[in-house]
């Protein structure tokens, strides 16, 4: 079998294709990449003893993280999309970089869950033999599954050239897409016990940050590639637009987070007029969430109209910070107030809200994932032509 | 075939733990501070000394409260948790991916990780080690000193449990959930 | 123990066990920031195949509950309630359900080992149990003798003493000390309820049982069944309380278990308890609330106890400003007491001396509930029942050369003069203090020690060291290596109370019974019973001891001249007691109730028409014995005492510089001086004293004691949960973790005894948590010369 028929990639000796022409960043992706391995083998060594987590918050870093990368692979599909799917001849210059960027924020996301979830394979089996259909988690994996899939075929038709299948399995791949991505926010929203996580709001904000966190990315790989540049004029006329939509975006956001806490410490309500008070006083939900992934970046749409998108590069930077601390703040957030508030040893004090500090060894995994990400992005840029577009299909 | 329940007359608690223990001991628990599958919870009291409330210090045994709606179950992907032939919330660690959502679904903090099978524990009412033999207590009431529990038969309008449930008045936990806890606390 | 007790060697020999994980899954702090916590699990999943149960009785502290051993291919899997013991009704509590680990323990005594390094140095080499019994006899380079000991003493048997904790075999351990000859015999009673017991002895001629099944009023003061749980107590009125047939009334200093099932708490002054009751009784008396009939039939000097209280002025606005319990509070309590009496109830607890008033205070508890009429009655106190069993043989020789306890009452000179009664368990602390000041009269050079643990349970560990380090033969018999048995020269490991058949015991009680401790497995490495212990031992020594006794006895020397050797021999020969097996003993000491031996071997329980008498009542209750034969009242309300009376006044005890009426007195009030906290002791349930200490399930509820101290105090001093503190006061010091809390007063605090040992070789044990006793003061309660453990004041400051 011809790889390079199935789908058309750069032929270069090994040697050429591990040369980068960027040694920091190089030496970053390396360095985090190590990291990732080295927590890996102290998980393998120590299972979830190497974690911080508990009973009481059993969910930790990991899951944050792997929040963190599928969001950002449904918000470069949503920003791929504009291009390639729905045929707006504006952005059709984005979509490759945007789809391929899905797919490898996707695996990365994957390879990190896969040190959270304590049996990976026996998850695959028994998905398939004894599907539980009334978990989120299960149509969750799954459609993310079927979304991958179907984000590789977009791809290879892209790379291909193949437009109007490409479109096809990227408007699949887009609708999976969402519904993978709702249920994410549907893992939280079904939480009854949770109050905080519970109902309508997850599944509706993951979208909503999805597209917002997928700008911020488009906004960061172009910036990258055309560091110490100007962008081409298509790709400005699309990164113009999307600072524009962004701020739209960024608006309903903030109109968002807003009714969520009022509504959330109104009439002072038990556990969640708690828990919503107690993330009000926290640091990072003000700077974190607040300023850097929300004030700043709106901030400078705003000033200049939408206009810098040299600017928009950083600003996107510190909003991709924010978009982190977003997930790991809800992660954390949904398992703030304890289940048990009863006191049940001899010398205790009375349980409060629970504490979780991610141990090292999830760190290293944590942000090891990055260094996944920005290698299997580089080997992409390397291999595949990202920018070249059709004229018109 | 049953639907296997239990009703606690929690006053009589006297908080010495031998439910826990004797639990442990039964069903081969680990040890640790957060490995167990019952316990008994108690309120920080209120008051200064010496103008104490008795009240605020009520002790209140518990364990997994054997939902007939049980949200553990209803969001496990592998169908790991499941509801035995007499309504038992009981784990398979064989199909349990430990994607922990179970324990985040949970109300009633009644889970926890098993290290050896690194999967996912709780209560099963003693369904493979005592019910397993035949025997019809599990090892908490059958060891408590003040005799809080009785486990029983809800389907069985003769089982002692189905009386002492009419006759006297009970409450479950966080009813509101809609879990339909299957622990009934007399009051 | 450097030698033959590694403290870190895991399970060994033959024994199949799961043990999980074990060290080797020690999560590294390194990647996690969560506490880690009980890393090693020895808990044994109970199969479904096949497996013998062995009715037992638990020994994890003194209540001998019914228990159902499950064995499975020679492993104990689990411990069950057994249900037909009256006493313990059908339950077991945390600490008789982790009985599996004082089996498995892995730091138990394995083999007989002699001491090769210091004195208390915790150095020792196994030998064979011949080599132990050798060095009790003949010594090692590192100490004498018995047979060396006993020459320089002219065959004085009192130069050793005995000491023994509380147990079913204690008695075997007894007989040894009889037929040996000291006159110095120590138990656990002057450390533990010697006052209690002997307060209502003389008062009502016996110690009564509470009847708390039917009892609707009780006062609950200074014990705390919640917590130090006594059988069938605990399950007898805890289903009762809060508004369920008992009205509870909680006298403690602090905030109990027991207090949060009361309908009321009041946090007595420590040491005023006298205060209280002797208020309770000027109400009940003056305001004639009492049983006149009871009184007028079976008291003694009522008059004169009517005139004390009113001349002294016992009020209860009196007792106010003594106890801190407000009069109002003092008059109703008399006044519903007096109304359910009989079906009323002082409890009388059983605990250790707190105050030096104690005996006085346990007088006057008695002569309240008399007042009531609930004497020996349904609801009240009761004597019981008890079914007699058959004695066996014991040797008791007469040894002209040994020398008694009391050998001089008079004040001046030294002797036994700590206290004003020698009670048959002697006053540990007194003699204690008696020997290491150089004041006993005649030289007290070794001890034979069983299942006890001085080091511990003795106020004043510093002193106990020295006490322990200056005696030249220390034979300890215990199952683990604990912080006494580091003191010892020779060990002699016993097997733990479900490697052994113990002797066969009654319970007497209104439901009388007789229960056996059946073995439940064969003992593990090398351990035995005591009474095999005693076998070879004896065995060993009895001929050689003879020997001595022959060449200064002069007695010996004339019955031997008149009788013969051989024949004066059988009243000295040692090993007679321990001849037959206690399986021979246990089955003669029953041979008056057919079936009753099978019965226990099968049941564990045995009691006349049980097979007619016992059935099951419901899914958790039982029924023993029948309403009508239940034996609440054997002597229709009279008194045990020799005169059938209950003694308010007791002039004999005058004779002995003892008020022969309770009497208040001003040195007994509460004073704390400004800065200091008074130090209270206590129990918990998931802790018996240092006899659990290692024990890695219970150790796994609590890792370590915490001192209780008052919340806002706390915060003042900057001291927050958690926070180590230094306590210490004229005995010595302890670390501890603090836990501050508004159920104690400002002025004292308090935490669990048992915890903070010493010994290296005990895993869990080691240096977890504080001694109580290492910062309680020695002070000798005055009439039985029992410790005293609320009289110590401490300083505390933030480490």
């Amino acid at each position: 079998m011809d790889l390079q028929k199935i789908i058309p990639y750069r032929k270069m000796s090994l040697k050429e294709l591990l040369i980068p022409e960027n040694k920091f960043m190089a030496f970053v992706a390396v360095a985090l990449t190590a990291l990732f391995l080295i927590g890996v083998g102290i998980y393998l060594v120590h299972g979830h003893h190497a974690y911080g987590v508990t009973r009481q918050h059993p969910w930790g870093l990991l899951i944050a993280v792997y929040i963190f990368f599928v969001v950002s692979s449904t918000g470069l599909c949503i920003v791929g999309s504009f291009g390639d799917v729905f045929g707006f001849k504006d952005y059709m210059s984005v979509s490759k970089r945007a789809i391929f960027g899905s797919i490898v924020t996707i695996l990365a996301g994957f390879a990190v869950i896969a040190f959270e979830i304590g049996h990976p394979v026996r998850m695959m089996i028994y998905n398939v033999l004894s599907p539980g259909l009334t978990s989120a988690i299960w149509w969750m994996g799954t459609l993310y599954g079927i979304y991958l899939t179907f984000m590789i075929i977009e791809f290879i038709f892209l790379v291909r050239n193949d437009m109007k299948r490409a479109k096809v399995a990227g408007l699949i791949g887009l609708l999976v897409g969402l519904a993978a991505h709702s249920n994410l926010g549907g893992v939280f929203g079904f939480l009854n016990a949770r109050v905080v996580a519970n109902g309508v709001f997850y599944p509706t904000y993951f979208i909503l940050t999805a597209f917002i966190t997928g700008i911020y990315l488009i906004f960061l790989m172009y910036g990258y590639k055309y560091r110490g540049q100007d962008f081409p004029s298509d790709i400005a006329k699309a990164l113009t637009n999307f600072m524009k939509i962004q701020g739209l975006l960024l608006a309903i956001l903030m109109f968002f987070e807003t009714w969520k806490m009022l509504t959330g410490v109104y009439g002072g309500m038990p556990e969640r007029a708690d828990v919503i008070m107690h993330i009000l006083h926290t640091k990072s939900f003000w700077l974190g969430e607040v300023l850097c992934g929300m004030v700043i970046p709106f901030v400078l749409i705003l000033a200049t109209k939408g206009s810098a998108i040299k600017k928009m590069v950083w600003a996107s930077f510190i909003g991709m910070i924010g978009i982190f601390y977003m997930r790991y703040d809800l992660v954390h957030d949904a398992q703030l107030f304890p289940m048990q508030t009863l006191k049940i040893r001899e010398y205790q004090l009375p349980p409060s809200f629970v504490e979780y500090f991610p141990s090292s060894t999830e760190i290293m995994i944590g942000i090891g994932g990055v260094g996944i990400c920005l290698i299997l992005y580089y080997l992409g840029t390397k291999l595949f032509d990202l920018d070249t577009m059709p004229e018109h299909h | 075939m049953a639907r296997y329940g239990m009703a606690l007359d929690y006053k009589n608690c006297i908080n010495c733990k031998a439910c826990e223990v004797a639990c442990k001991e039964e069903n081969g628990i680990l040890l640790g501070a957060d490995k167990h599958r019952i316990w008994v919870g108690v309120k920080e009291i209120e008051g200064e000394f010496p103008l104490l409330s008795i009240a605020s210090n009520t002790f209140m045994p518990s364990q997994c409260q054997q939902c007939d709606n049980a949200p553990c179950q209803e969001v496990c992907p592998t169908h790991a948790t499941y509801y035995d032939e007499n309504g038992v919330v009981r784990v398979d660690p064989d199909k349990c991916i430990l994607c922990s959502y179970c324990m985040n679904a949970c109300p009633y903090d009644a889970r926890y990780v098993d290290d050896r099978t690194v999967t996912v524990d709780k209560c099963n009412f003693c369904s493979d080690t005592r019910l397993a033999r035949g025997e019809t207590t599990t090892a908490c009431q059958a060891t408590c000193p003040t005799k809080v529990r009785i486990f029983g038969d809800l389907d069985d309008p003769e089982s002692e449990l189905s009386q002492v449930l009419r006759e006297r008045e009970h409450f479950t936990l966080k009813t509101h959930l809609g879990t339909e806890p299957k622990l009934f606390y007399l009051i | 123990m450097a030698v033959e007790i590694s403290r870190r060697r895991f399970l060994q020999g033959s024994v199949a066990m799961t043990v999980v994980g074990g060290m080797a899954m020690t999560p590294s702090n390194l990647f996690s920031k969560e506490k880690v916590h009980g890393e090693v699990s020895i808990t044994t999943k109970t199969g479904t195949g096949k497996a013998t149960l062995v009715p037992t009785l638990c020994e994890m502290c003194v209540n001998k509950c019914a228990a159902m051993a499950r064995v499975e291919n020679g492993v104990v899997t689990k411990l069950d309630p057994n249900p037909m013991f009256p006493k313990s009704r059908n339950m077991l509590c945390p600490r008789g359900n982790a009985g599996i680990q004082e089996l498995y323990d892995p730091d138990r005594l394995k083999y007989p080992m002699i001491r090769i390094g210091e004195k208390g140095e915790g150095k020792f080499k196994r030998v064979t149990w011949e080599e132990a019994y050798d060095a009790i006899l003949n010594g090692t380079d590192k100490f004498p003798g018995l047979a060396k000991i006993l020459d320089e003493e002219k065959d004085n048997r009192s130069s050793i003493f005995f000491c023994a904790g509380e147990g079913m075999a204690e008695h075997t351990f007894k007989i040894f000390y009889e037929g040996f000859g000291s006159s110095n015999w120590l138990n656990h009673a002057s450390l533990c309820l010697r006052t209690v017991v002997s307060g209502y002895g003389v008062t009502l001629g016996a110690y009564p049982m509470a009847d708390l099944e039917n009892a609707e009023y009780i006062i609950m003061a200074g014990a705390n069944r919640a917590e130090a749980i006594v059988t069938p107590d605990t399950m007898d009125f805890f289903k009762r309380t809060k508004g369920r047939g008992a009205k509870l009334i909680c006298i403690d200093p602090r905030f109990t278990n027991t207090a949060a099932k009361a309908d009321k708490w009041f946090p007595i002054k420590p040491g005023t308890d006298l205060a209280f009751v002797l208020a309770l009784s000027y109400v009940a008396v003056m305001e004639e609330l009492y049983d006149k009939a009871y009184v007028e039939k079976y008291f003694r000097d009522f008059n004169k106890y009517k005139n004390h209280l009113y001349a002294e002025g016992y009020t209860p606005e009196w007792a106010e400003k003594i106890t801190g319990i407000p009069a109002k509070e003092i008059y109703q309590i008399a006044r519903d007491f007096m109304k359910h009496a009989p079906k009323a109830v002082y409890y009388p607890g059983r605990r250790s001396t707190f105050a030096k008033n104690d005996f006085q205070l346990r007088r006057a508890m008695a002569i309240f509930q008399a007042l009531g009429g609930g004497i020996d009655t349904e609801g009240g106190l009761v004597f019981g029942k008890k079914l007699p069993l058959k004695g066996h043989e014991t040797v008791a020789p007469m040894y002209a050369q040994a020398q008694g306890v009391d050998v001089t009452r008079a004040k001046s000179k030294p002797g036994y003069d700590d206290c004003a009664i020698v009670s048959g368990g002697g006053s540990w602390i007194a003699f204690r203090n008696r020997v290491l000041e150089g004041r006993s009269v005649y030289p007290i050079r070794g001890m034979f020690l069983y299942k006890h643990n001085p080091m511990m349970n003795m106020p004043n560990s510093a002193k106990t060291a020295k006490f322990l380090k200056g005696l030249d033969l220390n034979v300890v018999i215990d199952i683990m290596p604990s912080d006494t048995a580091m003191y010892a020269d020779v060990i002699l490991p016993e097997c733990t109370y479900l490697e052994r058949t113990d002797p066969v015991k009654s319970f007497g009680g209104p439901e009388p019974s007789i229960a056996v401790r059946n073995k439940v497995i064969d003992p593990m490495y090398e351990t035995k019973p005591v009474i095999e212990i005693l076998r070879g031992l004896t065995e060993k020594i009895s001929k050689p001891l003879f020997e001595i006794t022959k060449k200064y006895d002069e007695d010996v020397q004339d019955d031997i001249a008149n009788r013969g050797e051989e024949e004066v021999y059988k009243d000295f020969d040692l090993t007679i007691p321990f001849r037959h097996s206690q399986e021979e003993l246990n089955e003669h000491a029953v041979s008056d109730y057919p079936g009753a031996y099978e019965a226990l071997k099968k049941h564990g329980v045995f009691y006349p028409k049980m097979e007619e008498y016992f059935k099951q009542v419901s899914v958790n209750e039982h029924r023993y014995y029948p309403d009508e034969a239940k034996a609440y009242s054997v002597a229709g309300g009279k008194p045990k005492t020799p005169s059938g009376k209950v003694e308010c006044n007791l002039k004999s005890m005058a004779r002995k510089g003892v008020d022969p009426m309770p009497t208040w007195r001003k040195e007994y009030e509460y004073s704390v001086p400004e800065g200091k906290f008074r130090m209270l002791t206590g129990r918990h349930a998931q802790f018996t004293q240092s006899g659990t200490a290692n024990n890695a399930m219970l150790h796994d509820l609590i890792h370590e004691n915490y001192i209780w101290i008052n919340k806002r105090v706390a915060k003042k001093m900057g001291i927050r949960f958690g926070d180590l503190v230094e306590v210490s006061s004229s005995a010595g010091k302890v670390q501890i973790k603090a836990y501050p809390t508004e159920k104690i007063a400002p002025d004292q605090v308090f935490f669990i005894h048992g915890f903070g040992e010493e010994s290296e070789a005990l895993t869990w044990a080691y240096r977890s948590g504080g001694n109580d006793n290492a910062i309680i003061e020695d002070v000798v309660e005055p009439v039985y010369g029992g410790a005293a453990m609320h009289e110590t004041n401490v300083a505390i400051r933030k480490v």
